[in-house]
């Protein structure tokens, strides 16, 4: 059987633009029926973008670079596993996003929804285009401005608040220069013109001189570096725009645009390598750079993040913080990948496994999160961590996804950050025995690991524990729809299994590599040895190093973990209750002098004030 | 037959963490002449507090929290190779798993703190999660300065690195900041901070009462043993004889002597404020990172 991938590919790409004419035609009369057409129209063009994704990961359709025409231009597209990876997080995640703005987006009673719903299909066109064009001129151009400009007109939606339209202009602009950057690479590249394939740019990089090699290289760094949301460049935009955006809409920028960055590096720098006599990519040397890159991106950003007090923004640089952790693994796995030993390659491959997992996990917790604090500001009004608080009794459902969403993202047993987090850094420090610099930098991912829990039970202790609301919050506060709700409880439920079976994502991602366009990664990946190391079963994920025979090198495994927690949970459960004591509800005790009330509350700004201080350096401080 | 030895392992780490709780308190009581409480003490104070009535602020975070924070710390003893042996469990994880797993234990003390509503207590919780951060890095280099050598993250191949490989200089540094992070580890003076009893009153568990109380304070009281248990296996295993009771006898006198230390340390040391502790914490971690450099380079 051949799927006929371009061609559903073509569709779901009519589907989407389609969306974008018929709702915002309803939008102007009928608001939640907009969001209904909008959201169904998006589902079907899903369904087609997740059967190619299916097909071209799992049945290994082969699939080579096609030219298409559009009118005088002809457009190279490329779909293989790799791009159908992030194909396949897309949809998902656009589907998502769409359902929870029907009831959503009703909020907004001043605006008009029919430019979101012009745009919001757009934007996921854009994307679903940068994902598969296979060049970085014309098709390239094409994507970046129908994804760049659609985001900035979503992130603009709320046009009469000055700060959002200040935001969302710096956006446009430092997206623009990005674009100019990469495409601007491309001139480079010596005998190489406009519309040509990524195929023949990496063969006539094989001819380019060395410095104009590292000109290139360093301009496509810095491109996807602005967009995957690298230090410094990610912090100039994405706080803002992220923090400004519909709930949404930020759901979608962070789980999945700035993944769009993290495959362009992935793209240039494992596919498009000119390898043969007298090539000079050093791989050793960039994956050097992008490693220190990544570590600096991700502690830089996580501090920055335990800094904020407005939990969208909080959000918006923990973003900053995750990307770090795939740059990181992207570098990490670079420098392995072009060492000397056989123990360093196999580790190279489980740390660019684990980058991938990564993307796939951050995709999840973080669109819920942004869904969290888009219901809680839906039903108070606020995202200011300093006026909320003690909502859990308000919410319940509300704050059992978010006290998961933070746990997953903190890295918790098992939860689902834990196995990529646990992937990369014990990769990292396993590869230290060899490369030095790169246990140093697992420390420091470790390290961040910690300051990324004190983010979130900050965000999640502020929020749902604590007080705050009964003083701060006129509205009658009540847990949001049940519209809102559903996206929600469907991605706590993958956090959960995405924590506990690890094993199952992990053979998608080999498979995706195994089946990709062909790269020496693809080929390692292929290679028999390889099965011999790296063992994903139903016990989890465990690998091996050569030269310690029988020995596992390092082993996780959630569900052990599961079942070890919950015994040792009912252990407690029965000697808490040996005693036989009685419960009984008291008010809060301050010493007996005063009630609690708004003025001796503890508020956010207040919390980790010591590690603030001595952390001030870093940037992002919010004035008291 | 392996599976003994968890059972083992969460037997005696309940029956022997309030004694060494106790005779904490009777040494500091010795120091500053004072006749102090009964050794058991701490056994009396617990089957007091589960009679006890169970004061609640309503919601369930508050609830939940001391029984997490229990469950987490005797998940993690179940991991613990007490006695030379490797057991069931020691497959499924690595140190990297503990490491997050003493975090879960962390992170329901500040949960109880922030659902308990009270300033002190989320003064305390912000104090906790501060040096929290700053004195993981610290053990997690502790494992790490093993792991680079021998090239594993298992539980027991690092923890037993230094019993297979010997001293180096990289074990030596490592095992004088494990000791001037042991105060914090344990959370005795000078870095109390978190609970600060005279300060903002048990912080984070000011609102606690009976049978939850219990949990936390059992937790905190495992906690401490499980750091001065991780001491004596990783750093003093050469009294190894091969044969388990005895193993785990010998490791429980020096883990005693590991609590004389604290008790004595404890006693005649001021707590500090949290801002000096951060710079303290500061300093370990770059000596850490230094110790963990010269184990890659075999020093």
């Amino acid at each position: 059987m051949n799927t006929d991938i371009y061609g559903n590919l073509f569709t779901a790409m009519a589907i989407l633009a389609a969306s974008a004419v018929i709702s915002p035609i309803v939008a102007g009369t009928k608001r939640k029926l907009a969001g209904w057409i909008n959201f169904i129209m998006v589902t079907i063009a899903a369904i087609f973008l997740l059967h190619i994704s299916y097909a071209v990961i799992f049945k290994a359709v082969p699939q080579g670079s096609t030219i298409i025409n559009l009118g005088p231009l002809g457009v190279y597209f490329l779909v293989d596993s790799f791009s159908a990876f992030f194909i396949a997080i897309v949809s998902f995640m656009a589907v998502m996003s769409s359902f929870y703005s029907i009831e959503y987006m009703d909020h907004y009673h001043d605006y008009s929804l029919s430019g979101f719903y012009f745009n919001l299909p757009v934007f996921i066109l854009g994307m679903i285009a940068l994902l598969t064009v296979d060049d970085l001129t014309i098709g390239f151009t094409i994507a970046w401005q129908l994804m760049t400009i659609a985001s900035y007109f979503l992130i603009k939606f709320e046009f009469r608040e000055k700060n959002v339209v200040y935001g969302a202009n710096k956006y446009l602009v430092l997206m623009e220069l990005a674009w100019a950057l990469i495409v601007g690479s491309t001139f480079l590249v010596s005998g190489s013109s406009m519309g040509d394939s990524l195929h023949i740019i990496t063969e006539n990089l094989g001819h380019t001189s060395p410095v104009m090699m590292y000109a290139v290289y360093g301009l496509i760094l810095v491109g996807f570096g602005f967009k995957a949301g690298m230090f410094p460049f990610g912090q100039l935009w994405l706080p803002d725009a992220h923090s400004i955006a519909p709930s949404p809409i930020s759901a979608l920028l962070s789980g999945v645009m700035l993944k769009t960055g993290i495959y362009g590096i992935m793209r240039t720098f494992f596919w498009m390598t000119p390898h043969g006599e007298g090539v000079h990519f050093n791989g050793f040397l960039w994956g050097t750079i992008i490693a220190s890159f990544g570590v600096v991106t991700l502690f830089v950003g996580t501090v920055q993040s335990m800094k904020q007090s407005d939990s969208k923004r909080l959000l918006a640089y923990s973003s900053i913080g995750q990307l770090g952790y795939i740059i990181f693994a992207i570098g990490a796995s670079l420098v392995l990948f072009n060492s000397e030993s056989q123990y360093m390659k196999l580790l190279a491959l489980v740390v660019i496994i684990g980058a991938l997992y990564h993307v796939i996990n951050h995709a999840v917790f973080k669109g819920l999160l942004f869904l969290v604090s888009g219901s809680v500001l839906y039903t108070t009004g606020t995202k200011d961590l300093n006026k909320l608080g003690g909502l859990i009794n308000f919410m319940p459902v509300t704050a059992v996804v978010a006290g998961i969403a933070s746990l997953s993202i903190a890295g918790v047993p098992p939860f689902s950050g834990f196995a990529s987090k646990w992937t990369i850094i014990s990769s990292t420090v396993l590869a230290g025995s060899e490369v030095t610099f790169l246990v140093i930098f697992g420390i420091i991912a470790l390290f961040t690991s910690a300051v990324t829990l004190s983010c979130y039970v900050k965000f999640f202790g502020m929020t749902f524990t604590s007080t705050g609301t009964e003083w701060t919050v006129k509205k009658d506060i009540k847990e949001v729809p049940f519209m809102m709700l559903a996206p929600k409880v469907v991605l706590t439920a993958l956090c959960i299994i995405q924590g506990l079976l690890p094993f199952v994502y992990y053979n998608v991602i080999i498979e995706v590599f195994r089946n990709s366009n062909i790269s020496t990664l693809t080929n390692a990946f292929r290679h028999a040895e390889f099965n011999n190391h790296i063992f994903s079963s139903m016990s989890g994920i465990s690998f091996t190093v050569p030269g310690m025979a029988g020995a596992v090198s390092s082993a996780a495994v959630p569900i052990v973990i599961l079942i070890v927690v919950s015994l040792a949970f009912v252990i407690a459960k029965l000697f808490k209750n040996s005693g036989g004591s009685e419960e009984r509800e008291a008010p809060t005790w301050l010493c007996g002098y005063a009630e609690l009330n708004n003025l001796n509350r503890y508020p956010d700004r207040s919390m980790f004030a010591s590690l603030k201080g001595f952390f001030w350096w870093t940037g992002g401080n919010v004035k008291k | 037959m392996d599976i003994v030895y968890i059972v083992v392992n969460i037997v005696i780490f309940l029956a022997f963490a309030p004694l060494f709780e106790g005779i904490v308190r009777k040494l500091t009581a010795k120091v500053q002449s004072r006749q102090g409480p009964p050794v058991i003490q701490p056994y009396y104070d617990i089957i007091k507090l589960l009679g006890k009535e169970n004061f609640i602020v309503g919601n369930w975070a508050f609830t939940l929290a001391p029984l997490m924070s229990f469950a987490a710390i005797i998940s993690v003893i179940c991991f613990v190779p007490l006695g030379y042996k490797a057991n069931f469990l020691t497959q499924y994880a690595d140190v990297i798993t503990i490491i997050y797993l003493l975090t879960l234990g962390g992170v329901s003390i500040l949960l109880g703190a922030l659902s308990s509503k009270n300033t002190f207590a989320m003064m305390g919780a912000s104090r906790e999660m501060v040096t929290m951060i700053m004195v993981e890095p610290v053990l997690a280099m502790t494992f790490f300065v093993g792991a680079v050598k021998v090239k594993s993250l298992g539980i027991d191949a690092t923890i037993f690195s230094v019993m297979n490989t010997g001293y180096s200089w990289a074990v030596v540094l490592m095992m004088a900041l494990y000791l001037m992070a042991l105060q914090a580890f344990v959370g005795k003076q000078p870095f109390d901070i978190a609970e600060a009893e005279q300060e903002i009153l048990e912080g984070p568990f000011i609102e606690y009462s009976g049978p939850n109380y219990a949990l936390f304070k059992y937790s905190m009281m495992l906690k401490q043993m499980f750091y001065a248990s991780l001491f004596v296996m990783v750093f003093v295993p050469f009294l190894y004889t091969g044969v388990y009771a005895l193993d785990i006898a010998i490791q429980l006198c020096e883990i005693a002597l590991v609590y004389v230390l604290i008790a004595l340390v404890g006693a005649t040391n001021p707590r500090l404020r949290i801002d000096q502790a951060v710079k303290y914490y500061a300093v370990l971690i770059v000596l850490a990172l230094s110790a963990v450099g010269l184990s890659v380079y075999g020093i």
